[in-house]
């Protein structure tokens, strides 16, 4: 109740001052409202959203940073005394490693496999004239709405009786069929995008339809592409589920599964769980870094308007 | 419009389900290649522990010396292993020998026909059989066969206690239920938690439901239960049993949070060793955990542990005990190595090596005459002390949520949960629980 | 149409391996668990069939009704927080500023964290002892700071968590949406005199309708991964307090092992999940708009 009420109350009157921000500024009007219209409404509300997001992320890195006693000691929001990375060592030596070369192995695996099946399928729904065909779009997007742990126990099934149980790629599997609707989606929409004339062309020149798919297809959906394999990537590196039901060995074992295993077996060791945490989001962080635009399409995947 | 199509559409999926369920059975066909456990070896499987694991792996080793089939071993957290033991029976990646609770857990199994009778073996071998205390080789006996034979110590529910707060606070650790309510009010007035409650998993309140309708109302009263007779959830001590969990709760015997504090990340444990908390409920593996995580503790001689407290107007015998008579290993029946695997539960488990093992990490092996041994023990008082409340002990009545059905556990856990919250009356407890059987 | 039969289409096979694989482990499930919820199977051995004892268990198991009713108000609860917070901040953040691009970085960060990683996170500072919660929890009426530990305020707390893991995205959606808004409707309302309130209900939020509608669909789907949060925060307590319908079909399949039982209450699922998928696009009128696009 409490937290629910505190953030609408931080909204509800803020767009409220928005209103009448001329006449009652109870905040000094410091954002550059000059060259934009001002918004102090809204303004005071991201503030505070702002110190909700950063005072855990703090927490995170200030706590993954400090020593095992310094935290219960000093309370968990105050400036580390003595900086050390000895919890990043410790998260290495427990295997962080060999989890975090399976997940990447599983986010690896569903890419290709999604893409692999779902540009063909995009390139027939979009230009195919079998009705048949085409009806299939529908057929995918019904999918949108399964959610995938209502069918775990099937799943489950499944990969027993496929002899996959306990591996990589029961992990894969599932994963990459669930994402299989939103990259269809954003795939045919973008060839979509590519102009009739194009493939009028193409056939003019006497090509086949493979040839189309590789000279024509691949090259113009190539951003299409890039969404895809992020957003299979990302739903891969995050999924739960999956390896919790599917797999059991410390060989299999992904990192969200692994981040969860090290919280029950060092429960009160939080520095060290924080330093895994941080450690299992840098390579999503440093996608963020390198490519942004790629990474917020990916999050983002057919959703844009 | 797209979806005017959708009767079309329904019979499309059809057949691609129908193509998709007739190649996964023609897959199928559950182990192929091989029955169970990893080839040409012997695959262990047992819950994590740090202090038990090395000598279970030192047995192993032992084994694999002597042995041209090598053994290894997996370990794996408490509330998972069971889930992943029940998924992988079910699949080919089953371990070969794999430890259990007995009883109802090991039932299931038994009932599934995936493991190996060891009651001909101990035909053979009648010494084998002697060797183990028979209250608690009797858990593993379902249907008037043998399918365990314990690997571990006795475990019997204990009351913890923090032995500097109860110095401080100027009282006695309680011997009766009246000293316990005593002593919560004291403690709470204190601002001390009473008792450390790990609410947040409900075989940790069980424990206290346990004992309580133990001393109520004696053994039979779960032994009925177990046995799935009518009315038996209703039983009148079992009810007022509840309400007393109930009222323990309710008098903050708990604290007023217990219902986030967690047992498996430690959270329990460290109240009581840091004093937060005076006393606490659990089995004496809880020794093990308070050397692993809170060392300091266990040294500086506070982690002290008596009886449960007795009823004065309780039909149950006053040192009736109630937990887990000890840990089994039992065999998969798909194994492709059974002499291997009961060469290793017949040799290794009884071997004085192996014993004298369990002895030195504080545990109290189900063997009999051993009485002497202890000294070799880091904590030889407290190993007497178990070895004594178990051969003392008219009555060892397994962890109830171990000796039921998995399905009955589940559903009993969740009501009990309830129950301390006060969000269910004992009276819908029972009903729930008889709809349940 | 005659000048594009000439172009060699692409067949049935281009869609073959996608509609199998597909059929395999996306929608074939749902046939295989719709046959599992008339079997008693504890996950060992063959599925038995039993005709229709799983069903007439459902409505006697006090759960069932509870978890789907808290699963509806979990997803309400997160709508009704998500929605007016995202497009409130997405529309501030279209904006140029620089401290709003710098802002908008932050917020963004919990979307590089996975959610088992925030429900550690969340748990670590909730912890009633060693956690921030006995710090805050005072301030907020909770002086033992049992914020997951209350059965009257656990959900909301979940549903806090999720909104500070998902705001971000959504709010990533409404910003893209909003700078596509073009200046001069803006420009025009301001010389009507509009305030700013009327300018965003009159124009900011019927032009982002859309962007309302695929933001609340995803929600919905979305609400049913929310399993993971709830598993990880508050493993469905306390008590049965945050046990929602998945989490009771997960503990009953893969705790009690009544997989056809559990299998009956996934089929609960699909229905409610699907219905309320297609309830949304109906009366939105989103299918109009997909399959438009469709029709290129």
């Amino acid at each position: 109740m409490m937290t629910v009420e505190s953030t609408a109350r931080t909204t509800e009157p803020a767009v409220g001052q928005g209103r009448v921000s001329g006449t009652e500024p109870r905040k000094p009007r410091r954002r550059g409202q000059r060259r934009e219209r001002p918004n102090i409404g809204a303004g005071i509300g991201a503030g505070l959203w702002f110190v909700i997001v950063a005072v855990p992320v703090y927490f995170l890195l200030a706590t993954s940073l400090r020593g095992q006693g310094d935290y219960l000691g000093e309370g968990p929001l105050s400036l580390p005394t003595g900086l050390t990375l000895d919890n990043y060592v410790r998260v290495f030596e427990v295997g962080f490693a060999n989890f975090l070369l399976n997940s990447l192995i599983v986010a690896t695996g569903a890419i290709c496999l999604v893409l692999a099946v779902a540009l063909p399928a995009a390139f027939a729904i979009v230009r195919s004239q079998n009705r048949f065909v085409r009806a299939t779009f529908s057929l995918f997007l019904l999918g949108l709405a399964v959610p995938a742990q209502a069918v775990i126990i099937p799943i489950y099934l499944i990969i027993t009786r496929l002899n996959l149980y306990d591996s990589l790629t029961a992990i894969i599997l599932p994963t990459a069929a669930f994402a299989l609707p939103i990259s269809i989606l954003v795939l045919t929409s973008s060839l979509r995008d590519v102009p009739r004339e194009l493939y009028e062309a193409m056939a003019i020149d006497g090509a086949k339809v493979s040839q189309t798919f590789l000279q024509l297809v691949l090259p113009l959906s190539r951003s299409g592409i890039v969404t895809v394999a992020i957003f299979v990537g990302l739903q891969a590196w995050n999924n739960f589920i999956f390896p919790l039901v599917l797999t059991q060995s410390q060989e299999t074992r992904v990192l969200p599964l692994g981040l969860w295993e090290f919280q029950t077996q060092y429960g009160t060791d939080v520095p060290g769980l924080m330093a895994a945490v941080v450690l299992s989001a840098l390579p999503i962080f440093a996608l963020y870094l390198f490519g942004r635009r790629h990474l917020l399409g990916g999050l983002a995947a057919g959703f844009g308007k | 419009m797209r979806y005017m199509s959708r009767p079309h559409l329904i019979g499309s999926a059809a057949l691609a389900l129908v193509v998709g369920a007739t190649s996964a059975c023609g897959t199928s066909g559950p182990g192929e290649e091989s029955g169970g456990g990893s080839e040409g070896g012997l695959e262990v499987w047992a819950l994590e522990d740090a202090t038990v694991n090395p000598i279970v792996q030192q047995g192993i080793e032992q084994f694999n010396e002597s042995s041209d089939v090598s053994a290894e071993l997996t370990t794996y957290v408490n509330d998972a292993y069971k889930q992943k033991l029940q998924v992988a029976m079910g699949s080919p990646n089953a371990p070969d020998v794999f430890f259990n609770w007995g009883g109802g857990n090991l039932a299931q199994y038994v009932n599934s026909d995936q493991v190996v009778n060891l009651s001909p073996y101990m035909e053979d071998d009648p010494e084998l059989r002697e060797s183990f205390l028979p209250s608690v080789l009797d858990v593993a006996e379902i249907d008037g066969e043998y399918y365990g034979v314990p690997m571990l110590g006795v475990q019997p529910i204990v009351l913890f206690y923090n032995k500097q707060v109860f110095e401080d606070a100027g009282i006695e650790p309680p011997e009766t239920y009246a000293d316990l309510l005593d002593a919560i009010d004291t403690f709470k007035e204190q601002d001390i938690i009473p008792v450390s409650l790990a609410g947040a998993q409900g075989w940790t309140e069980l424990m206290w439901l346990e004992y309580l309708t133990d001393r109520l109302g004696g053994k039979g009263v779960f032994d009925a239960i177990a046995a799935g007779e009518e009315g038996s959830w209703q039983d009148p001590a079992l009810l007022e049993a509840l309400s007393m969990c109930r009222d323990l709760a309710e008098r903050g015997a708990f604290g007023s949070n217990f219902s986030s504090i967690d047992y498996d990340n430690g959270s329990a444990s460290s109240l009581l060793a840091s004093g937060k908390a005076a006393m606490m409920l659990m089995g004496t593996w809880e020794l093990g955990t308070q050397t692993d995580r809170n060392p300091e503790f266990v040294e500086s001689g506070n982690f002290a542990y008596t009886d449960f407290p007795t009823m004065e107007d309780g039909e149950g015998e006053p040192n009736a005990i109630v937990g887990n008579p000890s840990n089994y290993f039992s065999i998969n029946s798909d194994t492709e190595n059974e002499e291997a695997a009961v060469d290793f539960l017949t040799n290794t488990v009884t071997s004085d090596q192996y014993v004298e093992g369990l002895i030195e990490a504080g545990q109290v092996p189900a063997v009999e005459g051993i009485e002497d041994q202890f000294s070799s023990s880091d904590t030889p008082e407290f190993s007497e002390f178990t070895y004594n409340l178990v051969s003392d002990a008219p009555s060892f009545t397994q962890s109830w949520d171990q000796a039921v059905d998995p399905a009955t556990a589940e559903a009993m856990l969740t009501n009990l949960q309830q129950v301390f919250l006060g969000d269910t009356t004992p009276e819908e407890f029972g009903e729930a629980m008889e709809q349940q059987r | 149409m005659s000048q594009a039969a000439r172009v060699e289409r692409p067949g049935i096979l281009w869609a073959a391996p996608a509609l199998v694989f597909f059929g395999l482990f996306g929608l074939g499930p749902v046939v295989v668990v719709a046959y599992l919820s008339f079997t008693q199977w504890n996950g060992l051995e063959t599925p038995v069939w039993v005709g229709m004892e799983n069903w007439q268990a459902l409505p006697g198991d006090p759960n069932v009704g509870h978890g789907l009713l808290i699963s509806l108000g979990l997803t309400s609860l997160c709508w009704l927080t998500q929605t007016p917070l995202a497009i409130m901040f997405g529309a501030w953040a279209a904006g140029k500023q620089r401290i709003r691009a710098v802002a908008s970085a932050i917020f963004f960060l919990p979307l590089l964290l996975s959610t088992a990683a925030i429900a550690l996170i969340w748990r670590a500072l909730l912890d009633p002892n060693f956690g921030l919660a006995p710090d805050i929890g005072p301030f907020m009426g909770l002086p033992n700071g049992n914020f997951l530990g209350n059965g009257s305020i656990a959900l909301y707390v979940i549903a806090f968590v999720i909104l500070w893991q998902f705001l971000p995205f959504h709010m990533l959606l409404y910003q893209a949406a909003a700078r596509d808004i073009p200046r001069n409707f803006y420009e025009a309302a301001e010389i009507d005199g509009a305030s700013r309130l009327q300018q965003f209900f009159s124009i900011t939020v019927p032009q982002l309708r859309n962007t309302i509608i695929a933001s609340s669909i995803l929600i919905i789907v979305n609400s049913m991964t929310f399993f993971e949060t709830v598993l990880l925060l508050t493993n469905g307590g306390p008590g049965t307090a945050t046990r929602i319908l998945p989490l009771h079909m997960y503990f009953r399949g893969f705790s009690g092992f009544e997989m056809g039982y559990a299998s009956a209450i996934a089929v609960v699922l699909v229905a409610v999940g699907t219905t309320l998928s297609l309830l949304i696009v109906r009366i939105t009128g989103y299918s109009k708009m997909t399959s438009q696009r469709e029709g290129a």
